[in-house]
């Protein structure tokens, strides 16, 4: 039973706190992303499960036992470095079959193994290359078969497909998910992308500053974002986000933006009400702003055609909303337009605290439900 | 991330591998400061100790003096002398050595012939022995048969053949020459090794401001040379102020004294003159005479690097 | 003719090369001589090139004085600590660069520091350390004397390198099953392999080349190098033999300009890694 557990774990380098009191249980066989901007510590997290770096305090657990003062070989784990880190000095083969020789496997199995390995791979005619004699995409493979070669019950990936061009990275990246599908183990992997986070994970973690903003299916986080950090930061184009109020006029929730007043959902929000109302954030997500011939008037601002759709910035009310709009909308600067938004789909965050009011969720941290649950409710 | 070493010592509750790691990084580093501590720190604290006893060189008896060594040296006018003449010979050969490794360096980075077999040849001269070097020159200084006189008169700018070493100011003029001949190929090297990274972009941009070649050299060469230029001249002056083989050779200190630098004064006051424990005092002045050059060089860069 | 920028230039080729003859024309000029018959050597005006070539200088250098056996002494002695100071300097920079302990930084600047001590301070104390421990006019005496200067630049030097190499690789070894022992031979020394051997190189020539340590630990042909032992040919000499010495000068050179001729590209490395950095 190899899942890992992560309690109250804390990293501080000197003054600077990298991992504050972070608390993560991935099961076993899932497949989670660790996913932030740079310096927000999943890194730090990453090489801490490796046993690369020692946590200031908490622990953490790999398959049940505690690891924390477990040198990183016996940890049972296998990492691809974002550089790869293959040995230079050794061939393909001898790269692939280091781990094996550091824990005694007789030669004859060693080699065995190794091609199977990099058959699996198609790295077969590559064997006896230097790694400087291969190119990105092979490189990374080798990485990979030099991490599957130990057969360990978790594999740590440390933004490995950074370093390849984009067409390169979407074909690893269903390479990886097909691996995964096939052998099953846990995988935890950091990435600054929100599209590659989103597309493989069973969940994600996204971390902010050191702290767990939320952990959850890629659904979740898109549809139910935690609070405004992760709000802002899936999805893209990114969410349209305004300052206002809420209100609770005559029995009727609205949230009053600048000269804007929306009206919303009756029990849209937990929110007992006030006299004063409520500081709020209010957040729109460019596919839920809808064009029509009634709704608040607004003027385009900017049209971006991408071929398969529209991205259009608009302004209304002195605010600027972007808007996902068919590839077969024609519009041009300076037009006036009419514009509504899917009220059951706004977002609705408390404007100090960051955290999401919507009745409908969220938890900050989601159950796992299982394998296969990217699209499930 | 900048570099994250294995295991940070960042809280008082520590964890036994973390732990592990530091004394093994300990232990790998113990044989080193054992010997450092056998052949560097016992000998000096040993020297500061001898200074302070008057001590028969070849019997090792001393009397304890306490600090009279100094006194006494502070007083010899034989120790200023030195210290002069030291100074003047590290001030010469250290000019002649940039000047010289500069400009080699400079010539060495055009495009030319034969290039990296120019650069190799540089060399020889710093890495020969400095024994070789002093049997060469002596051999080219000789005064009947040394190639240097022969062609002196030949051309007849001399009418009778030079006693390079045996007269001042030939003789100083000569060890700081030979100093220069010897040790500019380190110049030459460290100068190189930095031209190679200056963008060649930068003289583009100059040229295009309207720089000639001198304007290009003092505005965009010794500028990206002044870090490596600090250490440079750093290293050299404390290596040439404490040289001894090549001077004790070429001229023993002589004419007289009048080459004489203080690592010299120490050899004659220990092995000439039988009195360890004075040398040892000349040793320690020599020693505080280049902590004080240090201690002050250090912090004029320092000032410099923060205005510029 | 408009030069383009991958054109060599005759000017600067000339320039050049009048500046790097004139510098190694003594060294020539020292090769020449040993060549050049008895007979040649002593005309006057000396000649440039030898009429005839000869090596009886050599010959009689190698049978009739104690060449040889200073030659042995320097190649052990050299060897010697050139061994001591990788094994140490080794396993001293993998422990500066790569683990963290207490003091590790002063440890590093301490280290720089005893680099600029002068000699002159430490040679009379090791000198009555040699007798005492009984040691003195010993080879073993001026290998552990050698070491004192060596070490400090070995350890600057290796750190340097060290520092250059990634350290992913030896965290990919960690996971991989390796103690950082294992992760230290098979994957960090294969790296620093050019390192090791530009250290090699220059230690070994500095050892080769150290006269004043030699000129006051030993004072007897059983331990003597070939630096005192050559410059003590020449003054117990009754008449210099020029031709014997130059000859020697020569000899003396010789493991430089094997290491010239097949290693040469570690010695700029070397430089290169401790002459930039500050």
């Amino acid at each position: 039973m190899a899942g890992i557990s992560i309690e109250k774990l804390c990293k501080a380098f000197g003054p600077v706190v990298a991992v504050r009191d972070l608390d993560l249980e991935i099961a076993e066989g899932e497949f989670v992303s660790l996913l932030g901007p740079s310096g927000c510590g999943k890194t730090t997290t990453l090489r801490m499960l490796a046993g690369l770096d020692f946590p200031t305090s908490g622990s953490i657990r790999i398959g049940g036992r505690v690891v924390n003062d477990l040198p990183p070989g016996k940890r049972d784990i296998a990492m691809v470095f974002q550089s790869y880190a293959l040995y230079p000095h050794m061939s393909v083969a001898e790269n692939i079959a280091y781990p094996l020789r550091k824990r005694g496997v007789p030669r004859r199995e060693r080699d065995a193994k190794v091609m199977e390995v990099a058959r699996l791979l198609r790295l077969e005619a590559l064997v006896d290359r230097k790694p400087r004699h291969l190119s990105g995409g092979q490189q990374q493979r080798v990485a990979l078969g030099r991490a599957l070669v130990r057969e360990p019950q978790v594999f740590l990936l440390d933004e490995p497909l950074s370093n390849l061009d984009a067409k390169l990275r979407a074909h690893m990246r269903a390479e990886l998910i097909e691996l995964h599908r096939r052998i099953g183990k846990t995988m935890v992997y950091v990435t600054h992308d929100q599209l590659e986070a989103m597309t493989m994970s069973d969940r994600i973690a996204i971390l902010h500053g050191g702290l767990l903003q939320q952990f959850g299916t890629p659904a979740d986080v898109y549809e139910r974002p935690a609070n405004v950090f992760v709000a802002d930061f899936i999805g893209t184009p990114s969410m349209s986000l305004f300052e206002g109020t809420l209100h609770r006029q005559g029995g009727q929730l609205e949230a009053r933006i600048g000269s804007m007043v929306v009206p919303l959902p009756e029990n849209h929000v937990t929110w007992s009400g006030g006299a004063d109302g409520l500081a709020i954030r209010l957040g729109v997500r460019p596919e839920d702003v809808v064009l029509g011939d009634i709704g608040e008037p607004a003027v385009v601002k900017l049209v971006e055609p991408t071929g398969h759709e529209n991205i259009v910035l608009l302004t209304l009310h002195g605010l600027v909303v972007t808007a996902r709009l068919g590839a077969d909308v024609r519009l041009r600067p300076d037009e006036a337009v009419h514009v509504g938004f899917r009220t059951a789909k706004l977002h609705i965050f408390d404007r100090d605290a960051g955290t999401r009011l919507n009745t409908d969720g969220p938890a900050r941290v989601t159950a796992f439900r299982g394998l296969q649950s990217i699209g499930q409710r | 991330m900048t570099s994250a070493v294995l295991g940070n010592v960042a809280s008082p509750r520590r964890f036994s591998l973390q732990r592990h790691y530091a004394l093994l990084g300990m232990l790998l580093i113990a044989p080193t400061i054992l010997i450092f501590c056998a052949v560097i720190v016992y000998p000096l604290i040993t020297a500061i100790y001898l200074s302070l006893f008057s001590i028969y060189t070849p019997t090792l008896q001393g009397d304890w003096v306490g600090l009279e060594n100094f006194r006494t040296m502070f007083g010899s006018p034989e120790f200023w002398f030195t210290l002069w003449t030291n100074i003047i010979w590290t001030v010469g050969t250290l000019t002649l050595q940039l000047l010289f490794g500069i400009g080699t360096a400079l010539l060495l980075n055009q495009n030319i012939w034969f290039r990296s077999l120019a650069r190799s040849l540089i060399l020889f001269p710093y890495f020969v022995s400095t024994v070789v070097a002093v049997l060469v020159w002596r051999w080219m200084f000789n005064d009947v048969y040394g190639i240097l006189n022969h062609a002196l008169l030949a051309a007849h700018v001399v009418s009778m053949p030079v006693d390079w070493l045996g007269q001042m100011p030939n003789a100083m003029a000569s060890i700081i020459v030979i100093g220069a001949w010897k040790y500019s190929p380190f110049v030459v090297i460290a100068v190189l090794a930095r031209l190679q990274t200056i963008p060649q972009q930068l003289y583009e941009a100059a040229t295009i401001d309207g720089a000639g070649v001198w304007g290009r050299f003092w505005d965009v060469t010794l500028p990206q040379l002044r870090d490596v230029l600090v250490v440079i001249v750093l290293l050299r002056t404390i290596w040439d102020f404490k040289e001894f083989d090549l001077i004790y050779l070429l001229t023993g200190g002589g004419p007289v004294t009048s080459t004489q630098t203080l690592p010299i004064l120490v050899y004659k006051q220990a092995f000439g003159l039988n009195a360890m424990g004075t040398a040892s005092t000349y040793a320690i002045g020599m020693l505080l005479v280049l902590l004080t050059f240090m201690l002050l060089y250090l912090a004029r860069v320092g000032r410099g690097k923060e205005s510029a | 003719m408009r030069r383009r920028p991958g054109d060599k230039s005759i000017v600067a080729t000339v320039a050049t090369w009048t500046v790097v003859l004139a510098t190694i024309f003594p060294l020539l000029w020292m090769a020449i001589t040993s060549i050049k018959p008895q007979s040649e050597l002593f005309r006057i005006p000396p000649a440039f090139l030898p009429e005839s070539v000869t090596l009886e200088h050599y010959r009689t250098l190698l049978e009739d004085t104690p060449f040889l056996t200073y030659f042995g002494h320097s190649l052990v002695i050299a060897t010697s600590t050139t061994l001591l100071v990788l094994v140490l300097g080794v396993l001293g920079a993998y422990s500066l660069v790569r683990f963290s302990y207490p003091g590790r930084e002063r440890l590093a600047l301490l280290v720089l520091f005893t680099y600029l001590l002068p000699s002159v301070v430490l040679v009379l104390p090791l000198y009555l350390m040699m007798v005492k421990v009984g040691v003195a006019n010993t080879l073993f005496s001026l290998v552990i004397a050698y070491t004192t200067f060596s070490l400090p630049y070995a350890l600057w030097l290796l750190r340097a390198f060290m520092a250059g190499t990634p350290e992913d690789l030896e965290w990919a070894a960690l996971v991989d099953g390796a103690s950082r022992l294992g992760a230290f031979v098979d994957i960090v020394l294969p790296q620093m392999l050019p390192g090791i051997i530009s250290t090699a190189v220059f230690t070994f020539i500095v050892g080769w080349n150290e006269y004043f340590y030699a000129l006051v630990l030993v004072n007897s042909d059983s331990a003597r190098p070939l630096t005192t032992g050559v410059m003590n040919m020449l003054i117990t000499s009754f008449n210099i033999e020029w031709s014997l010495l130059m000859a020697a000068a020569v000899m003396m050179s010789l493991p430089l300009i094997v290491i010239f001729v097949f290693l040469q590209s570690y010695l700029t490395r070397g430089f290169a890694a401790s002459g930039i950095k500050g």
